[in-house]
């Protein structure tokens, strides 16, 4: 406990700081992206302050400038109530900052006290004085209240455990202001409590953190002060106690219900897509979608909300088939696929646009010509195994003139297109074989406002050709305006079913998990 | 912990051509060619010339004589063709593979079986006409190339086990398979060295301009170089193979047959160095000895990545490789230089080959700086 | 017999044990040393030369030792900073280094494959009065090299290294997770530069055990894929020190039974031969299938 007190007098900023780190009117664009827009920020030492908004609110980007990983285009960052430039992690090491990304730096083959240590060994000569760093170990978990086996083997941990590894290395190596990127989206309840407490602990011996989070009831119940960015803007900064959670979810939201203009739905024709009882886990092995299923109708579009990282990825790729479901069952038409490799799903007519347009979706090393005739379909436009040019450039033409893409040759590179008219692309590339579903994973991820609303025109001609369209997305306006129903999904569960016309408030409260089980 | 790390072939190719006449194509290929093969040859020849001044050669002089004895007469130039015809084999059967990012290094062991399989075969042809005699100790080689590469071939497509070590591994376990089965079944009697019998006249592949040595083996090769490059551009699974290797995660995710082009990589690299090794048996050798292969097959994993897998990449580098080896050969015997400079220079391009020549850090942090200065 | 054995075959594991043990930390670090073979044979050139020049073994195996750090080196920086491919980088160095040895062999020394050194000295055999005579134990601990004495003690200490140095725990983290370590700010390059240099220097001792062995000469052949034989090793070893040094110990038992064969006749050395390489595809396609079946309940 000693140490832990000694490195906070000499750790934390000048005495009578009012603002420990922070920012004052920083914006900051991506290409026509508005990041961050005057934000402002002001972080007071010794507290836990929350950074909530919605996918996109720039919260992220703030997070990176505030460590030295990205840099203000307007406006300044504030350490200890002066502006400074920091200019790479280091600068903001040096000042006692540290940031626990959601990608964890630990190193599975390690155990944990290696992992805790490791490029900071205490030795003696030239080997390390484990006795000293196990003491350190101790005295460390012992300070903020959390019971870490030591000697483990890191691989063999849960991740909170390793979570918690982080921050106390972090700790370990003298910051005193720690910025966590969403911590608790990949924790269980029970051990996104026991994190809170921890950083409670943290915050009482001194030190300030500052934390992204999507759960209101964990901000509400330990932040000391809320900030709520939206699309890029500060929207509100909060004291603890003086906002309730349906005021603070109205803030993340907003309250303005944009009008849709052009509500068309579809005619539903007979069930083509059942899902039942589907689970999966994420690539670390962790549950990330439980028993979801639902059922999607020829010309029907079914919208899936969520915060990010509660399934609905995960959910996009099983259907698909590129990742393997642990439980459940998948009907297309009248076939059961869920044991069917990605080529025979697609044959039996499913279609996917992935998330992950650059690695999945496209191969951008590749000609156009090639990312168009990249199906198992390619076997219509061969005679014994050659391809026939003449069909190639028909189909191809057929397939980027239908989709509006814009391009000077079949022969140039995907990489040569802009976002939209990459993602034109695939969207094309996926409905021109009328597929009887059609899982479209964040289409308009990336897409500037007039393609995005092509894409909306050619998933409307889809569903109206008797497509089943599930439909991912992160944008709720878009859901909105386009599905018939929208389904919400909260820690890898369905959480609720909408019809259409529900407002952004409704879909909101079900992603942001209030509902009963959690309240 | 060690088994499971990925590799990948270690070069990526080129964008594809994008000009559309046929001069303006292969004018571009022969700029990218150069420019990826350039700079490793060139550091190669200075390294040799360093070595050789060292040494008390006059560098210039060497390098005058090995291009003479490379290229400076009919009879030279048919011997440097011949020393070239392994190394087309063993590169296409590298490129091959490389194409669809499988990277394996085991061609050395399909050469090897390949070539023994054609010489015992080709010994007990006698009596059969030429067609039969030559078709028939070729397809037994490209067999036993084939099943060189088996057992990888499953590992890598059915359980993701790395075919790097593999292959590596099955290259020893073929040569001493092959030495043993000289040794215990195919020994000629009377041989100081284990080899085996001289394959029947009607086996041996006809030279083209005899007394040169270059022969139909080189027909063969230009053949399969052609086939490589039209079948990788025009077939549906050639193109898969393009798509796999440029872009995994992409192929599966569009249902190509990612499985198939993974199998079908490591043994038609197998079956091409099989096939190699047997024309070589059948056309330049007429037997299988101890020390078949010259390294051919590494020489091969060479030229492919220098040639960035382009097929005129391929035929020039196997012919510059070639080149080196038939001069190497020769030019000892006029001024005495150790035909191991070759050795050195090859091996020097190989590494060079692979390496990324960046600018270094400190040097483009000036630079930033410099231009920040005046900005 | 079974005493001549035994001792035939630890005399053949140290050359390949020492390179073994370097090729382990290497791949500890991330890196996979194809090029062992290379350093070996400047090892027992270099090793040879210097031994010869001073008459001192000591010096000649420091010099090996060096000389087979330096190109240990030279062919790190290549796959660190050029960015080489591994594989690649150490196939050519094997090719450029028996070209350059036996290039220097016939240029400088005017001899052709094999070099007499004159005034060599070979390694010492140290014989332990009164174990000497009691069978097996004798044949394992008395009358071998000094060399041997190294590659018992190396086991231990490079275990304990791994364990207990900063530079042991940073090197583990590197090859482990790359990206982790660099961004807890490790010089990962650094220190895959150190494990080249180390499993250099270590083939190097390996090569100088060949050429101051038991015949006291150098030939451009003497390793005879021995770095191979290494690499298995340490594949099959799992890149820890003591399963490496043991599957050493295996190989160079199938490399004494098969002189001692050749001389009862009937058995093929070649066969023996492959075991190693043989015994490296089983693991890897036993831990490969394992790994593939445990991933696949997980991820797809």
């Amino acid at each position: 406990m000693s140490a832990i007190v000694t490195k906070r007098s000499s750790g934390s900023g000048p005495a009578g700081v009012s603002c420990r780190i922070g920012a004052r009117g920083v914006s900051r664009s991506f290409g026509t992206v508005r990041a961050n827009v005057d934000v402002t920020l002001q972080v007071r030492p010794s507290t836990i302050h929350a950074v909530v908004g919605e996918n996109g609110a720039g919260k992220s980007t703030l997070m990176r400038m505030l460590y030295g990983l990205d840099f203000p285009d307007q406006g300044s960052i504030i350490v200890n109530d002066e502006p400074v430039s920091l200019a790479s992690p280091r600068e903001a090491i040096a000042r006692g900052i540290g940031l626990v990304q959601q990608e964890l730096a630990i190193i599975p083959e390690l155990t944990l006290l290696e992992n805790l240590v490791l490029g900071d060994e205490p030795k003696s000569g030239v080997r390390i004085d484990w006795k000293k760093a196990a003491a350190r170990a101790a005295e460390l978990s012992a300070s903020v209240g959390v019971n870490i086996e030591w000697g483990a083997n890191a691989a063999h941990t849960s991740i909170a455990v390793q979570q918690q590894v982080e921050i106390l290395r972090l700790v370990y190596r003298g910051a005193d202001v720690l910025i966590l990127d969403e911590p608790t989206a990949v924790l269980a309840p029970a051990q996104a409590d026991e994190l809170l407490r921890l950083l409670s602990s943290l915050r009482d011996a001194g030190r300030t953190v500052i934390f992204i989070s999507h759960k209101l009831d964990e901000v509400i119940g330990v932040a000391d002060y809320i900030t709520v960015l939206r699309s890029g803007r500060t929207v509100a900064e909060n004291v603890r106690g003086e906002i309730d959670r349906d005021g603070l979810a109205a803030l993340i939201i907003g309250d303005s219900d944009l009008p849709i203009t052009t509500v068309s739905h579809g005619i539903p024709g007979d069930v083509v897509l059942v899902a039942a009882g589907l689970s999966a886990n994420d690539d670390r092995g962790i549950r990330r979608v439980e028993n979801v299923g639902f059922r999607v109708r020829a010309g029907e579009i079914l919208g899936i909300a969520a915060v990010a990282g509660n399934g609905q990825e995960e959910l996009a790729e099983l259907l698909i088939g590129v990742r393997r479901a642990a439980t459940g069952a998948i009907r297309v038409g009248e076939r059961n696929v869920e044991r069917a490799g990605v080529r025979a799903r697609r044959r039996s007519g499913i279609a996917y646009v992935s998330a992950d347009r650059k690695h999945e979706g496209l191969a951008l090393g590749l000609s156009l010509r090639d990312n168009v005739i990249a199906t198992p379909g390619i076997s219509t436009l061969a005679s014994a195994g050659w391809l026939r040019k003449s069909a190639v450039m028909t189909r191809v033409r057929d397939i980027l003139t239908r989709a509006a893409v814009r391009f000077g040759s079949a022969a140039d590179l995907a990489s040569s297109l802009s976002g939209g008219n990459q993602q034109r692309l695939v969207i094309g590339r996926e409905t021109a074989s009328r597929p009887l579903v059609l899982i479209a994973s964040q289409p308009t991820r990336g897409v500037d406002v007039r393609g995005i609303s092509y894409i909306h025109e050619l998933l409307r001609q889809a569903r109206d050709n008797g497509a089943a369209i599930v439909l991912f997305s992160e944008e709720l306006d878009e859901l909105r305006e386009l599905s018939d129903r929208v389904l919400v999904m909260h820690r890898g569960r369905v959480a609720g079913e909408l019809p259409a016309g529900a407002s952004r408030a409704e879909i909101g409260q079900l992603m942001l998990g209030d509902s009963d089980e959690s309240g | 912990m060690t088994s499971t790390t990925s590799h990948t072939a270690p070069v990526s190719p080129d964008a594809p051509n994008v000009r559309d006449s046929l001069t303006g194509r292969l004018l571009v290929t022969f700029v990218r060619v150069a420019r990826h093969a350039g700079l490793p040859v060139v550091i190669a020849l200075i390294v040799g010339a360093i070595v050789l001044s060292v040494t008390g050669y006059d560098a210039f002089n060497v390098y005058g004589s090995l291009t003479t004895e490379a290229f400076g007469s009919a009879s030279r130039i048919n011997a440097t063709l011949a020393a070239a015809t392994p190394l087309l084999f063993t590169g296409i059967a590298a490129a091959f593979a490389y194409r669809a990012g499988v990277f394996t290094v085991g061609v050395e062991g399909s050469f090897v079986l390949g070539g023994l399989t054609a010489a015992v075969l080709g010994a007990n042809m006698g009596g059969l006409p030429p067609a039969l005699a030559i078709t028939i100790p070729l397809l037994g080689a490209a067999v036993a190339g084939t099943l060189v590469a088996l057992i990888p071939a499953i590992l890598r497509a059915f359980w993701a086990v790395d075919e790097v070590v593999t292959t590596l591994m099955f290259n020893f376990i073929v040569i001493g398979l092959a030495g043993w089965s000289v040794q215990a079944f195919f020994q000629q009697r009377g041989q100081a060295n284990s080899a085996t019998a001289y394959v029947s006249d009607s086996a041996v592949l006809p030279a083209l301009a005899p007394p040169g040595q270059v022969n139909w083996a080189l027909v063969i090769g230009l053949a399969l170089l052609i086939g490589y490059a039209v079948w990788m551009r025009y077939s549906t699974l050639g193109f898969e193979f393009r798509a796999v290797g440029s872009a995994p995660r992409f192929s599966i995710a569009q249902g190509l047959r990612v499985r198939n082009v993974l199998l079908l990589a490591l043994l038609g690299a197998g079956l091409i160095g099989g096939l190699g090794g047997g024309t070589h048996a059948l056309g330049i050798v007429g037997r299988y000895s101890a020390g078949f292969s010259a390294s051919f097959g590494f020489t091969g994993i060479a030229i492919a990545l220098l040639a960035r897998f382009n097929p005129i990449g391929i035929l020039v580098g196997a012919i510059l490789f070639g080149a080196l080896n038939s001069a190497g050969a020769t030019v000892q015997l006029f001024i005495n230089l150790p035909v191991q400079l070759i050795d050195i220079l090859e091996g020097t391009v190989m590494v060079l080959a692979v390496a990324t020549f960046i600018v270094p850090a400190w040097w483009k942090r000036r630079a930033t700086r410099s231009r920040g200065g005046k900005a | 017999m079974i005493d001549d054995l035994i001792a035939s075959a630890l005399a053949l594991t140290v050359p390949i044990a020492l390179a073994a043990l370097g090729g382990a930390i290497h791949r500890r670090s991330g890196i996979v040393n194809i090029g062992l073979d290379s350093h070996m044979l400047t090892g027992a050139f270099i090793g040879a030369l210097i031994s010869g020049l001073f008459g001192s073994w000591i010096l000649g195996a420091i010099a090996g030792m060096l000389a087979g750090g330096v190109t240990g080196l030279i062919m790190s920086l290549l796959i660190t900073r050029l960015k080489g491919n591994e594989i690649i980088v150490g196939l050519g160095f094997n090719i450029v280094t028996l070209g350059a040895i036996g290039y220097l062999l016939r240029a400088v020394f005017g001899v052709s494959g094999t070099l007499q050194v004159p005034g060599l000295q070979r390694l010492p055999a140290l014989d332990i009065p009164g174990i000497d005579k009691v069978p097996v134990l004798g044949a394992i601990l008395s009358g071998q090299t000094p060399l041997f004495w190294v590659c018992v003690l190396l086991v231990p200490v490079l275990a304990w290294s791994l364990r207990n140095t900063a530079w042991g725990i940073r090197l583990r983290a590197t090859g482990a997770s790359e990206p982790a370590a660099t961004s807890l700010g490790l010089r990962t390059l650094r220190i895959r530069d150190s494990a080249g240099i180390l499993a250099g220097a270590l083939a190097g001792l390996g090569g100088v055990a060949l050429s101051l062995g038991a015949v006291g000469l150098f030939n451009e052949n003497m390793t005879a894929g021995r770095g191979y034989v290494a690499l298995a090793a340490f594949y099959f070893g799992r890149s820890r020190p003591l399963p490496t040094a043991l599957a050493c110990v295996l190989f160079g038992f199938f490399d004494a039974l098969q002189i001692q064969l050749q001389t009862v006749g009937g058995f093929s050395p070649d066969i023996i031969g492959t075991l190693p390489y043989i015994a490296v595809v089983l693991v890897l396609a036993l831990t490969g299938v394992r790994e593939y079946r445990r991933s696949a309940r997980k991820v797809s």
